[in-house]
């Protein structure tokens, strides 16, 4: 078997969002939609930290889908537009077939993970950029990180993981003991975000 | 709505006028629907973290509202006890409506309402959402066969047995078409305020509360127009009914939030936000609303008609409140509140950061959503109505 997911070092990112863009222009995402994005542990505002000069605090935290291996989106999807696949773990969306009903984003308690298209996607360069394999986005349905599912088609990693200038985030099989994010998670202290929520997300943070 | 039936025995000019009234602002609804959904969801104020909004919050509502009539109407006749007079299908018709219009909130919250088909097609069975959208279409099947056999049984064409066994069907149905909408809130974990076993016997309960209010309500109405005659004796016996209700509801809200609050964890930011935060005037409107509604089935001297029919809206509202909380409140409390990119797509007040987003209420619906919403509403009200006018559903003589 083989269960894709991610180790990120959250804390050595620099919040640069080079990640977060990356995402954007491969995914084609349309103007007001960031499937990942990166979180501040720290002041009112993104990028800010929190407490009074010099005691000041700042932790970044990148999140996307967290493919978990006990989804709740996927549960409650009436239609099973969201899926897990069983090949590769990766939570999937099928926009085709989503109805718009939203259950899934009420379900995922990674809050805003998901997005739903509000209106008829737009894009400010007023053409599609990025990778030429994905879906069309389509308005009123919902979406979210696909792990770069046709980037994975074809042998790559997905488009966030080379663009990191720190070399925090790191892509693999963690059913393959050899592989890198297996070791990583052997040798270092990781979380996941929202252990409670019982989901077993397949994104490692380590500490 | 009853009052446009003023001095209508037989559905006079009051009646025809309250149809076309609704008719219109069906269509208007339907009009507004359509231009939601070609100018795309983002005219109503619902976004990615408050991605539900006045439609789920009516459609909780109205799956409420149907079960009064329902139970009401089945269960003396389940249990072979003396009813409430003639309110029986009137009651029902009530249900109907209610149903009707559940029904019509979930559709116009879709953002692909043309793909419904594969709802069918492609039935996740373990999706909560599933079980209610079967059980919701059983339950208005039900109705309408649970009234159809009502007026055959006083033609003598359905016999007593018939009947009472679909009553205790159509009951055992009402009461899962209420559990099962609890579930689609309460069986997510990632919703504090709604991960709780007691939402489904809560939903029961809320149900009966405002479904009970509007049966007194509706009663009050056909009589003073003169559509039924009822004694006040029965008037008396669904406000004492409508009064256990109130404080069955009022104990499972104590229970939740002393269990939520005891612990002084994570569950005291919702009481907090009910008692005295962004939710506070729903809250205390729900509380306030049925203590007095409370009072007014409880105090003979209070039972008269006027009073009795304030208790009943005011019973309405108490819920409507109650749905408010829950919707809001569901959203009100994110698990993860680190700030990140805001856009127009993140959150109803998303022009701020997240703090502000959330300091007061996280989504308040926009015109365009109270337009539709009236039209559904309009839509409900309208097959009361044409029931009122078209079908036998007076009480038969003897009643």
């Amino acid at each position: 078997m083989t269960r894709y997911g991610f180790v990120i070092d959250s804390k050595s990112c620099i919040s640069c969002h080079s990640c977060a863009v990356a995402c954007k222009v491969e995914n084609n995402l349309p103007d007001t939609i960031w499937w990942n994005r990166i979180l501040t542990d720290g002041g009112p505002n993104m990028d800010t930290p929190a407490g009074t000069y010099p005691n000041l605090t700042i932790r970044n935290i990148p999140m996307a889908c967290q493919h978990c291996d006990n989804p709740a989106c996927v549960k409650v999807c009436p239609v099973g537009a969201t899926y897990k696949d069983p090949e590769t773990g990766v939570v999937r969306q099928d926009y085709d077939k989503c109805i718009g009903c939203r259950m899934c984003m009420s379900a995922c308690p990674y809050t805003g993970v998901r997005s739903f298209n509000w209106e008829e996607p737009q894009y400010a360069i007023g053409q599609p950029m990025g990778s030429l394999d994905i879906p069309q986005h389509q308005k009123q349905v919902v979406e979210k990180c696909t792990m770069c599912w046709h980037r994975l088609a074809q042998g790559e990693k997905p488009a966030c993981i080379d663009p990191c200038p720190a070399r925090i985030r790191f892509w693999g099989d963690f059913d393959d003991p050899s592989s890198e994010v297996s070791q990583l998670i052997r040798e270092r202290e990781y979380q996941h975000l929202l252990p409670e929520q019982g989901t077993k997300p397949s994104v490692y943070y380590l500490v | 709505m009853t009052e446009r039936t003023a001095s209508a025995p037989k559905g006079g000019k009051g009646l025809t006028i309250g149809i076309g009234v609704c008719a219109v602002l069906a269509v208007i609804g339907v009009a507004l629907w359509v231009v939601q959904l070609t100018g795309g969801m983002v005219q109503t104020a619902m976004r990615n973290l408050d991605s539900w909004g006045l439609y789920i919050t009516m459609f909780m509502f109205f799956v409420g509202l149907s079960a009064g009539g329902l139970i009401i109407s089945s269960v003396p006749k389940a249990f072979g006890i003396k009813g409430f007079g003639g309110v029986s299908k009137v009651a029902v018709m009530s249900s109907i409506a209610a149903t009707v219009a559940a029904i019509g909130f979930v559709v116009v919250d879709l953002g692909q309402p043309l793909r419904v088909w594969e709802l069918f097609a492609y039935s996740n069975l373990g999706s909560p959402l599933m079980w209610d959208i079967i059980v919701l279409a059983t339950y208005l099947v039900l109705s309408c066969a649970y009234l159809w056999a009502q007026v055959q049984a006083e033609r003598g064409k359905v016999s007593a047995t018939a009947l009472r066994v679909i009553s205790v069907v159509a009951l055992v149905c009402a009461i899962l078409v209420h559990s099962v909408t609890a579930w689609i809130f309460g069986l997510q974990q990632s919703h504090e305020m709604w991960h709780t076993a007691l939402l489904a016997p809560w939903f029961v309960s809320s149900a009966l509360v405002c479904g009970t209010g509007l049966v007194l309500l509706v009663a009050i109405g056909l009589r003073r127009a003169g559509y039924l005659a009822l004694e006040q004796a029965y008037l008396v016996k669904l406000a004492k009914l409508l009064g256990a209700f109130l404080v069955v509801d009022l104990y499972f809200f104590g229970c939740d939030l002393l269990t939520e609050a005891f612990p002084a964890a994570g569950g005291l930011a919702v009481v907090d936000m009910l008692v005295s935060g962004p939710l506070a005037p729903f809250f205390w409107g729900e509380v306030v609303l049925s203590v007095a509604a409370a009072v007014v089935c409880f105090v003979p001297s209070l039972r008269t008609s006027p009073l009795l029919a304030l208790a009943g809206v005011a019973a309405i509202l108490a819920i409507l409140c109650k749905r408010v909380q829950l919707l809001v409140g569901g959203f009100q409390i994110p698990n993860i509140e680190w700030p990140a990119v805001m856009t127009p797509s993140t959150v109803t007040n998303w022009q701020g950061n997240l703090e502000q987003a959330y300091a007061g209420m996280v989504y308040w619906p926009a015109p365009i959503e109270w337009g539709v919403a009236l039209g559904v509403v309009a839509l409900a009200v309208l097959i009361f109505l044409l029931g009122l006018k078209f079908l036998p559903l007076k009480p038969a003589d003897g009643e």
